[in-house]
Parts: structure tokens; sequence; C-alpha cells
């Protein structure tokens, strides 16, 4: 009912800075939507064209059926929360809920139920007095979640809704909004530069930058197939390790060839790279110290330059070959810093870049 | 460690500080004490004590048929309430048209109210005359009022308090909320600019009640005259008969009813001064 | 199609809310300012004037209305002005920067600060005009002041402050200064304020005096409220009327020695010589907007003013840090 589409969508700022040149989204009814990337790659700018404030340039902007390029914010039907929270200071945290419907001459008996019932659900009932300087982020936090739920939007907008909470708040608020998202059953799109909120959170996470899409897909897809070098990097913590490899013929298949190691691939797209620099993304986890992984060509000896004891697990950052690593190893098979270590790599979750185009060429 | 200078240090500190306390409350002081001695006493000497004549002099100066005082009480409160209201009301919405739009003139309109910040109207006197002569607005009191509509200074305080405490994003939570642009700004922008606005209309309506200059050359039928031009008349009369208890009480009306004001809210005078001094 | 889409574009954009949210601003400044400011211009090149009933002109003089100011006693005037405006200035910046100096210090701790702000602020508020009669009945011949100096046998007989030359600019200063020097103590106070602690403290481990760190830290770092209230100042002092004007009648007695440049302006409105009042007010007019300038340039500072300053900043911390 209430999906999003946006058909050759166009953003140009009056300073003749295009900041979306060219955006095609379909969000579904219902879905938990999450847009990632780095500052400035176009994401709040992709939701607030949805929430009407900002005008679009060209193209067209779909919410259900109707086309809202022109209709103003408080008709399209939608409700956003905002990084600052943005609660009305001189007004009680009742009114902050009531304003919209206070404006849109809801009678008085239905406001009341209506923010009582949304209180109710989010803890709020004994704060509905105070002023919102009188309360803690994560209560302010809730507040501007209740603005929202009161006016029973088809679309949930939200703008970065937890950075301004403390670590452990934000994973508190992060499942708390997730729940929020099946009680209420509406469309959520959420904005984060944050990739662990966005692959805790969405069904799907759309990851943009420099206002392109790079890859819309869900959170498992977009970690096990990275559409190319930005996506491998931006999603996983910690990051994926990028290494220059030489493809080389090898039998009937390829291998890739850095320092020590020369791991066979045997993959038809690499065919015209022969002789060339590939990249090769493995992620931290694919390094593995337990010896069942020992094979031929997929071991390297590494040197320690730090370690980092998370308990259960270590991370190890490497030098090998003038590459530096991170892996993360089981702590009982992990080394300390400044001695060597010798780990395999699991060749089965390799990915291999084009180094010019930055696409995946396999993986 | 080093007390012994920082303690002559206070001593001359607070010595200097009471000289000046002195100097500053001393005269007015004699004012109300004069202010309620009869002419004879007061001509007869100098007493730290106070009279009983005030409410003679108060009435005297009330009933006085050549000084219109109470219609002069009433023009300088009408001149100064609608000028302290219009001008923080205007500035407030212009600081935030220039604030929360974007526009292509926005800059050069900027650029434009920070050079004539400080421009004294004087300078434009001669022309002014001649504009409301014309405009058939010539001893009224709408040219006293009217170009309150653009204050710069308040501008400008407005301007710096909304960048300090007015986040876009209210404005933007405001309209998806579902309020028109008028709307925001009465019910949004305004409460949330109240303290600003408070210490602004104090300001403009003591700077106009205080107002000479202007009125003097306004204004010309006594009916009409705002106080200080009643206090330049009382100067010119013939000095020697005047009753000087009328003088020290007429003074009396016209400073200290601000003075009140002023002891009752100078926490927030204060502090509104300050601010429109941190400029970085 | 397509002109429906350019107009629906426009309903999103809310620039035009801009124009209308400081249209007033302009309008009133354009009929009450602009406007009067242009005719003010225009005719101080025209003769044009009162004479008894009848009314000289407009006739186009040329610039023979600015040889006239300058053959006039404009430039004593613009004398008594500097003088008058000096006079209550250097006082008032001096005890001013001391105050505020003594307010901050943390090692005075001076008591009832907030009691001796209100104090020295209220001068500020009081009608300029009801001041000066104040002041001209307290220092008239037989007024209050000369009575106690006669009676406490300091003097032989009333000084006759107003008949004396020094009496009367000093009365003029005082008041100045009285009316003023709260205002800026409050905001050089705020200024001091603003500089971070830290270098206060950096400063009394390197081992400088009160005295050292007021001149090397403090003063270096307030400079941008200094200028201010040095040009806001000039400004003011241009403005100066109401205190003289009151005082002296409008004579400028004795012998014009108090007359200031806008009383010379109002003495020509008075007597409808607007030819002559012009020329005046354009002679302000370029003097004020020097002095906007560089308000302007003092409040937003360019570029590579911003980077000079910075560097400005850092000196006193270096010296601080070198002791």
């Amino acid at each position: 009912m209430a999906g999003i589409i946006f058909k050759d969508v166009e953003k140009t700022y009056d300073n003749g800075v295009t900041v979306v040149p060219d955006l095609n989204l379909e969000i579904k009814d219902k879905e938990f939507v999450v847009l990632v990337g780095p500052s400035g790659c176009g994401k709040s700018t992709t939701l607030r064209m949805i929430a009407g404030l900002e005008s679009i340039t060209k193209g067209d902007l779909f919410i259900g059926d109707q086309r809202m390029n022109a209709v103003p914010p408080k008709d399209r039907n939608i409700a956003m929360v905002f990084q600052s929270y943005a609660l009305y200071p001189h007004m009680s945290v009742y009114k902050n809920m009531a304003f919209a419907l206070e404006l849109a001459k809801t009678p008085k008996d239905e406001i009341d139920k209506k923010v009582h019932a949304a209180a109710e659900i989010l803890g709020l009932e004994p704060y509905l007095d105070r002023k919102p300087k009188a309360l803690s982020g994560g209560q302010r936090q809730r507040v501007a979640l209740g603005r929202a739920m009161v006016r029973n939007p088809e679309v949930f907008l939200l703008d970065e809704p937890l950075s301004n909470l403390d670590a452990k708040l934000r994973t508190e608020m992060r499942s708390q909004i997730s729940k929020l998202h099946k009680q209420l059953g509406t469309t959520f799109v959420y904005v984060t530069h944050d990739q662990t909120e966005a692959m805790t959170m969405g069904d799907r996470i759309c990851v943009m930058k420099d206002g392109i899409i790079q890859q819309f897909d869900t959170p498992q897809n977009l970690y096990d197939y990275p559409c190319n070098l930005f996506v491998a990097g931006f999603i996983g913590s910690p990051q994926m390790n990028f290494i220059d490899a030489t493809v080389e013929k090898a039998g009937s298949g390829y291998q890739l060839c850095f320092g020590e190691a020369k791991i066979k691939v045997d993959n038809e797209a690499l065919a015209p790279y022969v002789g060339k620099t590939v990249v090769c993304g493995i992620r931290p986890e694919d390094f593995h110290a337990e010896p069942q992984f020992a094979g031929e060509g997929n071991m390297i000896d590494a040197y320690i330059d730090l370690d980092e004891m998370m308990g259960s697990e270590s991370y190890l950052y490497l030098n090998y070959a003038g590459q530096k690593l991170i892996t993360r190893v089981p702590a009982r098979y992990a080394k300390r810093a400044d001695e060597n270590i010798t780990l395999a790599i699991d060749t089965s979750k390799i990915h291999v870049f084009d180094k010019e185009t930055e696409l995946v060429i396999c993986q | 460690m080093d007390k012994k200078p920082s303690h002559a240090r206070t001593v001359i500190a607070y010595i200097v500080l009471i000289i000046l306390t002195f100097l500053c409350l001393f005269f007015f002081y004699i004012l109300l004490i004069n202010c309620t001695r009869s002419h004879q006493q007061i001509q007869h000497g100098f007493s730290f004590l106070p009279g009983s004549s005030f409410v003679k002099n108060f009435n005297n100066v009330i009933h006085d048929a050549k000084l219109p005082v109470l219609s002069g009480i009433k023009n300088s409160l009408i001149v100064s309430a609608c000028c302290a209201a219009l001008a923080t009301y205007f500035s407030t919405l212009t600081a935030y048209g220039l604030y929360a739009y974007n526009f292509k003139l926005k800059k050069p309109a900027f650029i434009f109210i920070m050079l004539i910040l400080v421009m004294p109207t004087q300078v434009s006197a001669m022309g002014f005359i001649n504009v409301i002569t014309k405009m058939g607005m010539i001893n009224t009191l709408y040219p006293l009022i009217l170009p309150s509509v653009a204050a710069p200074a308040v501008f400008y305080f407005m301007y710096s308090y909304m960048q300090s405490s007015l986040p876009l994003e209210l404005i933007e939570a405001a309209r998806i909320d579902g309020c028109n642009e008028f709307k925001t700004f009465n019910r949004i922008v305004l409460p949330i600019m109240k303290p600003a606005i408070a210490v602004q209309a104090i300001f403009a309506f003591v700077q106009n009640w205080n107002n000479y200059f202007i009125p003097a050359l306004v204004l010309q039928e006594n009916s009409k005259r705002t106080l200080p031009i009643l206090i330049a008349m009382l100067r010119s009369a013939d000095f020697l008969k005047f009753d000087m208890g009328k003088v020290y009480m007429l003074i009396t009306i016209a400073i200290v009813p601000i003075i009140i004001v002023y002891i009752a809210l100078s926490r927030y005078i204060v502090a509104g001064v300050a601010l429109g001094g941190v400029k970085e | 199609m397509s002109k429906k889409k350019i107009s629906a574009e426009r309903e999103v954009s809310y620039a035009k809310w801009g124009y209308i949210f400081i249209a007033p601003f302009f309008i009133a400044f354009l009929i009450f300012q602009f406007v009067p400011l242009a005719q003010t211009i225009y005719y101080s090149f025209f003769e044009y004037y009162r004479s008894g009933l009848t009314v000289i002109g407009p006739n186009p003089v040329g610039l023979d209305n600015y040889k006239a100011l300058l053959e006039s006693d404009f430039l004593k005037y613009a004398g008594n002005t500097v003088i008058l405006w000096l006079a209550g200035f250097i006082p008032q910046i001096i005890i001013s920067l001391l105050l505020a100096a003594w307010f901050t210090d943390v090692r005075l701790r001076i008591k009832g600060k907030q009691f001796f702000k209100v104090v020295i602020y209220m001068p500020n508020l009081i009608m300029a005009s009801a001041f000066a009669m104040l002041f001209f009945a307290l220092f008239s011949n037989n007024g209050p002041v000369n009575a106690t100096l006669v009676s406490l046998g300091i003097l032989e007989h009333p000084f006759r402050f107003l008949s004396s030359v020094a009496g009367t600019r000093g009365l003029v200063a005082m008041m100045n200064f009285l009316m003023w020097f709260g205002n800026t103590t409050i905001l050089l106070m705020a200024a001091v304020m603003g500089i971070n602690p830290a270098l206060f403290e950096a400063a009394e481990l390197d081992g400088c005096s009160p005295r050292q760190t007021f001149f090397r830290i403090t003063l270096p770092m307030i400079r941008p409220i200094l200028v201010y209230v040095l040009i806001t100042s000039m400004i003011g002092g241009l403005q100066m009327f109401d205190v003289p004007q009151i005082l002296t009648n409008g004579k400028g007695s004795p012998d014009r020695t108090v007359t200031t440049l806008i009383m010379f302006l109002n003495n020509h409105l008075y007597s409808k010589n607007y030819g002559m009042a012009g020329a005046v007010s354009v002679v302000l007019f370029i003097i004020c907007a020097i002095l906007c300038l560089l308000v302007y340039f003092n409040l937003n500072p360019t570029e590579s003013d911003r980077k000079i300053k910075k560097r400005d900043k850092l000196k006193p911390r270096k010296e601080a840090l070198n002791g």
C-alpha cells in the first residue's frame, strides 16, 4: 500500500551541486530499509526528499501509488524522527506528541487516546507532563518516536536517530525500533552511517556513495556477495582485507599470487586478467589458525604488529609481504605481538575485484 | 603564598567600586530627595532627608497647564510599547527569514543589514522630515513607531540567538507535523525566541522612551509631545521663576519607571547586554 | 503536463517564504531610511532654505553648501565633538578595562558582582535629556552641589560650572562617562570570560603577575571586542546631542564651545535650511559609513583576516608558555 518508488530522481541544489544524480529505488510496503553510506553520500537528502523537506529537481517520487513531488510534507502521511530529536522545547512531552494531531484538528479525546497509547508502548507515561529539557537522551529519543507514532503514518522516516546516544543505549534502542517496526507493520526508512545498525535492523540495506546506489540487498547478501570494493569495505567490522595479487594461469585453473601464497581459484572470469594485478578481498574471519584448514598454497606466515585480545577471540594486526592485514582468530590459537603466526586462508570465501573498475570479478 | 598583594588589590578594587557606585547612585538620591521637597526647601539648601511635598509636587506637575505631562506619559508609553513590539516581532521575522530559508538574495541581504548595523538615523533626519511631511505623518506618532520595523541591531541579536538556540530540524519537524510557514513562526519559533525577545523588547522600549532628537523634530503640537521634549521645554522656560520641586518631579517621572523595571529585571538585562557583545 | 510540473515543483520550495519574511524590514528601511538619505544627499547640492515666510529654492548650487560649511564653524563644532567624546571615552575605557579585569580575576573574589553590575549599568538606561536636566539643576549656580561645596568651606563663592568652558565640557564628559562605562564593562567582561580559562592557568603556572597576565594575555585576546567598543563609541560620540543640547539649552554656551555636530544639524533643521542641513548630514554620513565598514569587517572577518586573527590568538599563548 505504501511502498516508495524513486524514478530517475535527480537532486541539484541552488548552488549547482548535484548530490543525487539519478536515483532509482523501490521500497516495498511494510519493509524496513536502511540507507547507509559515508557522510555526504546523499542518504539524508534521499530521506528528506521522501519527507518533502527537499524539492526534487527531476524525476518522480511515488508513495503508495500517488506522485508526491508537489505534495507538502504534512500531506504525505509520513512521520520523521530527527537526529537531534527536534522536540519542541517549550512544550511538554504530551504536547509534543499531540501537536500534529492538534494541527490536523483531531478531536480532543481521540488525541488523548492516541498519545496515551503511544506513551504506554514506549514507557513514557510517567513523563508526559515534563518538558524535553528534563528528560534523558534515551527518553527524548522515545518521545521523538512517540510523536511519529501517534500520527499513524504510512511511512516512518528515521534520520540517524541513534547517533546521539551512548553505546549501551544505542543497542537497546536498536532492538526497540526493530520491535516497533514489527508491531506497527508500516514502512520504515532508516538513515545511518553506522553499518552495524544497518546490518542488525534492515530487511534490506541500500548502500550509497556519491549519490549513487552501490548495492541494494539483504544484509546477508551484502556481506557475502558485495558487488564492488566500496561495499565490501563498508560492510563488516573489522573491515575486509584488500590485498593486491597477480593472476597466474595454473593448469586448467588460475591462481592468485601474493607473497608466498598461491591461491587456486577455478573461475573462468579470471581469464582476461592473467598477468595483471587484481584486488583480493578476504574477511578477517576467513584466516584460520586452526590446523584443519591447512592446505596447499593458502598458507601465510605473517608477523604480528599488534594484537587486541577480546576474550573469546583476538584481533591480530599483521604485516605480510608489505601489506597490512587484520584477522580474527579464536583466542586459544592466537599469538601475541612481535611473534610470527601461520594462518590458512579459506579459499572458498575469497572475493576478487577489478583494480580499475573496482567491480567484483568472482566470489 | 601571594596573599598579601592580592589582599591590597582587593581593597583598592573595593574602594574604586564604592566610589563608582556612589557616583552612579548619588545623583538619583538627590533627585529622589528633592522631588519630595517644596521649592522653598530646595532653595534653602540641600538635605539628606526627604521632605513632605511629594504629593503636592506631583499634582503640580500633572496639572500644569503649559506642560501636558499626562499626555506626554501616554504618548511616550504608546511610542515605546509599539516600537518594542514592532522591532522585536519584525526583527525576529527578518532573522528567521535569513536563517531558515535558502534563496538567491540571502547573502546580499545579510551583508546589507550588517553594513547598516550601526548607522545612526540622524544622518538622514533631514530627508526623513521631508518624506513624512509628504506622507502627511508630520506631527503624528506614526513616524516614530513605524521605522522600528527595520531595526538592524535587534535583527543581529535575534540572528545570533537563533544560531545558538533554534536548530533547523525543529522547523522541519513542524513542517512535517502540519504547520504552514507562518504557523511555524508563530507557534514554534516565537516561543523559543521568548528570552531574546524579552531582552530586546526592554532595550527597544527604553531607547524609544528616552529618544529626543527625532521626536523633537516630528512633534510640534503640545498634546502630541513625548516626555523628553517636555523636559527640554522645561529647560528653555525661564528657569529662575520655575518651581524646582516641579522640575525634580518631572525628571523623576521620566526616569523612575524605567529604573523600577530595570531593577526588577536586572538579571536578564545585564545578561542581555553581555550577550550582545559576545561576537567571535 | 510539463507546465503543471513546473508550478508543482515550486510548491515544495520554500525560497519565497524567505523573501516574504524579510520584506517588511526592507520596505520599512526603504521608506524611512533609504529614501530620506537619498533626499538628504540630493538637497545638499541645492540652495533651499526659508527666510521669514518665504521659501528660497530649491536652486541647484553645486558644492556651494559644502564650501559654506567649511567657512562656517563646522570645524570648530567637529573639534568640540571630538573633545567631548574623548573626555568621556578615555576614562570610560580605562575604568571599564580595570573593572572587567577585577571582576573576572578569580584571585580577587569580589563579592556582590551582580550588585555592582546592576548599579553601574543603570545610568545607561536613564533618559539622557532628563539626566542632563538633573545635572543642570544640581550644578546650577545656586544648586545643591554649589550649596554643599560652599557650606563645607571648600569654595568661597559658588562655582559657575555652566559659564566656564572646562566646567561645561567636564559635566558633559562626566555624564557620557557615567552613562556608558557600565555598558562597556559588561561587554568587556563577557569577552574576558569567553577566553579559555586554561590560558590563565597556564600563565599563572608560568609565573605571570596579574599585571602581566592582563597586558600580555587578556588585552590581546579581547582586541576584537575592544575595536568594536571603540568604533561604536565613536559613532555614539558623533551622535552626541541630548546631553549638551539640554544642558546648554541648545546654545552650546559658553561661546558655542559645547556645540556638537548634531546640534549644528539640529539648528539648521529648525531654521529650515535644508541645503546646509543636507551638507552637514552628508559629511556625517560619510564618516559613519567608514565606521560602519570597520564594524562590518570586525564582526565578519574575511578569510585572510581570520588567519591573522588566529595567529594573533596563538601569540599570547606562546608568550605565556615562554614566560
